[in-house]
């Protein structure tokens, strides 16, 4: 049984806090001496993943890009030994993910676009008094130590109806489904959540595919920096700034579900594969049902192994995409090393259905993905999953939300005799979303965080 | 790159083994019956258009003319031509994921053949292996093994529709199309280009 | 027959290639420069050699050393591999490649040891057949179509994707009138070009449909 220190893991990489509101700082670090003072004070107050007994006020976690590690001055040795993915960073890899068109970096904001980004500073807080007031002390740390300036703060925020805060994203989607579960971690397995064991049931996922220094599901130990002990208990995130058309996607969903015999409703829940309210298809494919998506012990608990024709979640839905399960066969061993840790909040002003809305305002999602490897895991899932579908038996149609369409996408909704789930093709997809800058990070642990901030760093 | 045409990719990869293993090697493929399991896979994970292994003994290289120095090889060869789909990667974590049992049955005979688990290992020994195409064609570039088998599913479907929809009523007309999306709705996925591989 | 599969046939070929010291530019130069330079597209001889599958040419320049403690075990002469996959049977295709695609055959295998050439039909398919090697195990993952049959269906298929895309909620008596038409057109359009459009296939490009 794996069991691993969690006062030396950042609590973001371990768990999603669920605080509604959140700043990531965007910086740029000074010189080598300034940064290493800086950061060796800042991670006094990094957040680590031990269980709270009373929640704070505000949490706060530290990632940097591969050219951000070189402001330390590591050992050159050490800084060729990061995989390569993360050495090349996200935009040089463009080609691989599909970011081109619409997502090319000519459209990203300026900190992205021009490669700048050295560090995430990322603080989440329950109110907003208490997170200016983390920030406001971060800005003044680094003013002190001259270790880093902001370009840019990137501010997002629950999206709250009537009042209350919900996990709902832009389109209206309930968001935050099916994380993995991996060893080690300290909260309960979710049904759904982990692998399918070999006798039906599910596992908890091993602990190297989101942390480094632990064995992954292939029995080996992920990619990791030279010394070993620069990597362990770190992760690697990749964060990407997706803008959602709003509008589009509500004329969208407007146009086709009047023509569409099921509705509205249930149109847009075969687009992803749960209704908006977050259930499951595979489990209620008629209609939403609060109940199961109240239930954790439900809301994740489903297979497509009775549904091949996609009768109920279409093959290319995206949920179908970006977590197969085990719709390949051989009890999902295709897809075990293909998870991602997601984490994200929505970023922009909600506007609720029915109100008119502008593309061109900035909103969307800030989308965080935690995987020990960036190439197995993210960069696979997005090309040949997200921006492709030859696994998912769609030749090259692309998933529904998140594909780079350029106005000619096509998805197929399967269906049957039934009046009310008849098969339905949608066409000319437009960009519903689109990317807006991103890099590749390295958490570290706060081990390798005081390495770095000592320069205790032997490349062998 | 010439390894690649289209959404194929042409693998080449020689291993040697000691010549009293290759009647060992035809045996287990035949008597033994590993064949049949691992067609089966190979099936269902439908990357794979065309793939074939060749034993070369090490007297059985062709010879054609007293010009030709014979060959004086120490090992016979195993040869291995693949016609796959997807990224080299890609391809290799899959077999190392849920074909490892008949990969190993066929190569365990070849030396220093290190098991296709750990992964990284078996990678390794693939790169060391493998020798590049100089030229591949591909008649359909842009499709997938998937690809073809939906199109054939799609075709099948449509020349039974269309022979039995010439004279209906255009109320059953409707119905009929009704089933025949609902027939080909799985198997419409567009074709084109693939994917930059990493 | 373990070169068989349904009606797909694995054809594997080992040609020695001449090995000449006295040339400035030895025989598998040559070769994997005229390789080079053949288009892999619908003019490949390839696509002339129509009941093609998938095929390719490799120069084996040696076998490999897996590293201690096996032995260190080299080639005297460098090989051509011609691994090809079509429908048919081998004599029908080796006569195709001697007649229908002579200038290809002659350019590449005038390299190697003991080409007749293919003007004796005869000694051409004698030749090649003393070149190739049994297959142990052939896997082919559709083996009863034709090339034809193949594309006809991959045309088709592309087709009713988009007509079905274009038709969503159309009435019955239009869609039966409109359905009508595209099978006829159909029925008439030309195939799609064995080997692809390489001119054509600039990235982001689409095929385009009917």
């Amino acid at each position: 049984m794996t069991k691993i220190d969690v006062s030396d893991i950042q609590g973001f990489a371990l768990k999603g806090y669920n605080f509604p509101y959140a700043r990531y700082l965007l910086l740029q670090l000074g010189e080598p001496e300034a940064a290493r003072a800086w950061l060796r004070e800042l991670l006094t107050v990094v957040t680590t993943g031990e269980r709270w007994n009373i929640k704070p006020a505000t949490t706060v976690n530290i990632a940097f890009t591969h050219k951000g590690l070189t402001q330390f001055d590591l050992p050159l040795a050490t800084l060729l030994s990061f995989p390569l993915e993360f050495q090349q960073g996200m935009k040089a890899r463009r080609q691989i993910l599909g970011d081109e068109g619409k997502n090319a970096p000519e459209h990203w904001d300026p900190a992205w676009r021009e490669d700048r980004v050295h560090a995430w500073l990322a603080v989440n807080a329950q109110d907003p008094a208490a997170l200016d007031d983390s920030c406001r002390k971060m800005q003044d740390l680094m003013e002190r130590t001259r270790g880093a300036v902001v370009l840019q703060a990137q501010d997002a925020c629950a999206i709250s109806i009537d009042q209350k805060f919900t996990a709902k994203e832009h389109f209206g989607y309930t968001d935050g489904f099916g994380n993995p579960d991996f060893k080690g971690a300290e909260r309960d397995c979710v049904p759904g959540q982990g692998k399918l064991g070999e006798n039906g049931g599910w596992e908890a996922l091993a602990t190297g595919e989101f942390l480094l220094g632990y064995a992954d599901e292939a029995g080996e130990l992920p990619v990791a920096p030279i010394p070993w002990l620069l990597g362990r208990n770190g992760t690697f995130m990749v964060y990407r700034k997706l803008h959602q058309n709003v509008g589009a996607f509500r004329d969208y969903l407007a146009a086709k579900g009047a023509q569409y015999a099921g509705g509205k409703e249930k149109l847009a829940a075969k687009f992803v594969g749960r209704w908006r309210d977050g259930t499951p298809l595979e489990l209620s494919p008629d209609q939403a049902d609060p109940a199961i998506v109240a239930d954790n012990q439900k809301n994740t608990d489903f297979t497509y192994g009775a549904d091949p024709g996609g009768l109920r979640c279409p093959v290319g839905a995206h949920i179908r995409r970006a977590n197969p399960r085990d719709a390949f066969g051989f009890n999902g061993g295709l897809v075990n090393r293909r998870r991602i840790m997601r984490r994200g909040l929505p970023y922009g002003e909600y506007v609720p259905d029915g109100q008119p809305v502008n593309d061109r305002d900035d909103r969307g999602i800030v989308f965080m993905v935690l995987n020990a490897s960036i190439f197995r895991q993210f960069e696979f899932v997005q090309q040949q999953w997200i921006e492709y579908g030859n696994d998912a038996r769609q030749g090259n149609d692309k998933d529904f939300l998140l594909g780079n369409h350029g106005g000619e996408g096509r998805f197929a909704i399967q269906g049957d005799t039934n009046p009310q789930n008849p098969p339905f093709i949608c066409g000319s997809l437009p960009n519903f979303v689109e990317l807006r800058g991103g890099d590749y990070f390295f958490m570290p642990s706060l081990t390798a965080l005081a390495m770095i901030a000592t320069r205790n760093v032997d490349p062998r | 790159m010439t390894n690649l045409n289209g959404k194929a990719y042409a693998m080449n990869a020689i291993t040697p083994m000691k010549p009293w293993k290759t009647p060992i090697l035809k045996a287990f493929f035949f008597i033994l019956g590993v064949v049949k399991p691992l067609q089966k896979d190979l099936k269902n994970l439908s990357f794979i258009h065309f793939a074939r292994w060749v034993s070369v003994g090490r007297h059985s290289l062709p010879h054609l003319s007293e010009q030709q120095p014979h060959e004086d090889l120490t090992y016979d060869y195993l040869l291995f031509f693949s016609n796959f789909n997807g990224t080299w990667n890609q391809y290799i974590d899959a077999f190392s994921s849920v074909l490892y049992r008949g990969l190993d049955a066929i190569w365990f005979w070849s030396e220093k053949y290190p098991g296709s688990r750990p992964v990284t290992a078996f990678k390794r020994y693939i790169a060391l292996v493998q020798f590049d195409t100089d030229y591949y064609y591909n008649v359909y570039p842009h499709s997938a093994t998937n690809d073809v088998k939906a199109a054939l599913r799609v075709h099948d479907a449509l020349a039974a529709f269309a022979r039995t929809s010439q004279s209906l009523s255009p109320a059953d007309f409707g119905k009929a199309w009704l089933e025949l999306k609902a027939t080909v709705a799985p198997d419409l996925g567009s074709t084109g280009i693939a994917p930059e591989g990493t | 027959m373990a070169n068989i599969s349904g009606k797909v046939y694995g054809l594997t070929i080992l040609s020695p290639i001449i090995e000449d010291n006295r040339l400035e530019i030895c025989h598998s130069m040559e070769l994997r420069w005229y390789l080079s330079q053949l288009p892999r597209d619908c003019r490949s001889p390839f696509a002339q050699l129509s009941s093609t599958y998938l095929a390719r040419l490799v120069v084996m320049d040696d076998v490999v050393f897996v590293g201690h403690p096996a032995h260190e075990d080299h080639l005297k002469s460098r090989y051509l591999i011609f691994e090809s996959n079509f429908d048919g049977d081998l004599d029908t295709y080796l006569r195709r490649m001697a007649t229908e695609t002579k200038e290809f055959v002659e350019a590449v295998w005038k390299h190697c040891v003991g080409f007749p050439g293919t003007n004796d039909v005869a000694a051409f398919l004698a030749y090649m057949k003393k070149c190739q090697l049994n297959t142990t195990f052939y896997f082919a993952d559709v083996n009863d179509q034709t090339v034809e049959s193949t594309l006809t269906a991959l045309k088709t298929q592309a087709a009713l994707a988009h007509f079905m895309e274009k038709h969503e909620g159309m009435p019955a008596a239009e869609l039966q009138r409109a359905f009508r038409e595209f099978y006829q057109r159909l029925s008439k359009s030309p195939a799609l070009p064995r080997g692809g459009n390489q001119l054509r296939d600039i990235r982001q490009e689409k095929i385009p449909h009917d």
